[in-house]
């Protein structure tokens, strides 16, 4: 594949003092941009046998129900060119309704839910489509600043269909109030590549009365190295 | 054409659970090579050790000779409380042609989008006729290249800032 160079204000600011931990561990310097062969056309075969019984369904994990309010989420992950990213790494991970992760270092005072843990993997389909159920994660405070609440949130993490594509980002619902006070979301310059983090509620997805549904499409970087019409 | 790309976020602090699984799958390694290993810290502006970073390796020459891993060539390794890690590399043959021996992706909180890197081994006659090394200022080559410091044991450290900051990639 290829990649182009990234307009600006698509990714985020790497030191952006409002997020105040990126100010020591952010680049100073722009990434160089390099040919290298390998990155843009291999990748880890990841084996169907990676994925486990409940990798898809969050909701599984303890010995009942968890609490919160189930959910579905669903999308295509698609390369530049539009064309489907198949059979492809799709890891995710939250917090429980509460706004706690199952994580040691964790310490915010809201319960941990012994039915949920909160991560799952799954490949994409032939048409580059992801579907996992889950719970709505809460709201949390993370000390970046006084009053400072992470929007509900989930992690996600790619690994395309080349190297080069890999991508952790984070997903976001609609309307969430705590958008324009959160310095994560912020780092991010431009509105349409803020936007395209938040997921779209779906009535189509939504499962009769067992769940609502939310679509997630998502874009890897790369286009097909043989340009159109040669 | 405008892009339409999705955008990054950082891992934060808190995927230790949800990527357990693929450090466990990468931790103990059978491979049919001979191994060296590259041990290392990941540091910040100020030189504190980062305690909550990932390093990920991509190893495309390591695949056939580590077709026993659940994910040949494939490293998943959390930096420990001093912000140390340590890397198994399975080398098919002696580091000779100036290709890196791994391709490395860090995350951690506080960093917004992984960064791409490669890593080099000294002893590697070839450095100097290197595709990759020769796009990279002279300068800051040296912040690619794993140092020799003994039997099958080199050092590598990652700065994020200062005059050491490691050269980072955007693959064209």
């Amino acid at each position: 594949m290829r990649f182009e160079s990234p307009e600006a204000g698509v990714y985020p600011s790497l030191i952006y003092p409002p997020y105040v931990s990126t100010v020591k561990r952010g680049p100073t310097q722009e990434p160089l941009r390099i040919r290298a062969t390998e990155p843009v056309q291999t990748n880890i075969t990841a084996s169907p046998r990676l994925i486990l019984p409940h990798d898809t369904d969050l909701t599984k994990h303890g010995q009942s129900e968890p609490l919160g309010e189930k959910i579905v989420i669903t999308g295509r992950v698609l390369d530049e060119d539009g064309k489907p990213v198949r059979n492809s790494l799709l890891e995710v991970w939250q917090c429980n309704s509460a706004g706690r992760y199952w994580h040691k270092r964790d310490q915010h005072d809201a319960p941990l839910d012994p039915n949920f843990y909160g991560f799952g993997k799954m490949l994409t389909d032939d048409d580059g489509r992801y579907r996992f159920v889950t719970i709505k994660p809460g709201p949390y405070p993370w000390g970046n600043h006084h009053k400072a609440w992470r929007p509900a949130h989930i992690h996600f993490s790619l690994f395309g269909s080349v190297y080069a594509q890999r991508l952790v980002t984070q997903m976001y619902f609609p309307s969430d109030p705590l958008f324009e006070f959160d310095p994560i979301f912020q780092s991010i310059p431009d509105a349409a590549a803020r936007q395209r983090l938040i997921a779209r509620f779906s009535l189509e997805q939504t499962v009769d009365d067992k769940m609502l549904g939310y679509e997630f499409d998502i874009v890897l970087r790369g286009r097909d190295a043989t340009p159109m019409g040669l | 054409m405008a892009s339409n790309i999705t955008t990054t976020q950082t891992v934060g602090p808190f995927p230790h659970e949800a990527w357990q699984w693929a450090v466990d799958a990468s931790a103990k390694l059978e491979s049919s090579a001979s191994v060296i290993t590259i041990s290392g810290v990941i540091r910040d502006g100020d030189g504190k050790p980062i305690n909550d970073a990932w390093v990920e390796v991509w190893m495309p020459d390591a695949v056939a000779a580590e077709a026993a891993q659940a994910i040949p060539g494939f490293r998943r390794i959390p930096s420990d409380d001093d912000g140390a890690f340590q890397i198994q590399v399975s080398l098919p043959h002696p580091a000779s042609s100036g290709k890196p021996v791994l391709f490395a992706t860090i995350f951690a909180r506080g960093l917004i989008k992984h960064q791409f890197t490669a890593v080099f081994l000294e002893d590697d006659s070839g450095l100097a006729q290197s595709d990759i090394l020769n796009q990279v200022p002279s300068d800051r080559r040296h912040t690619l290249i794993a140092r020799k410091q003994g039997k099958a044991q080199y050092h590598w450290d990652i700065w994020m800032q200062s005059d050491k900051e490691t050269v980072f990639f955007d693959y064209i």
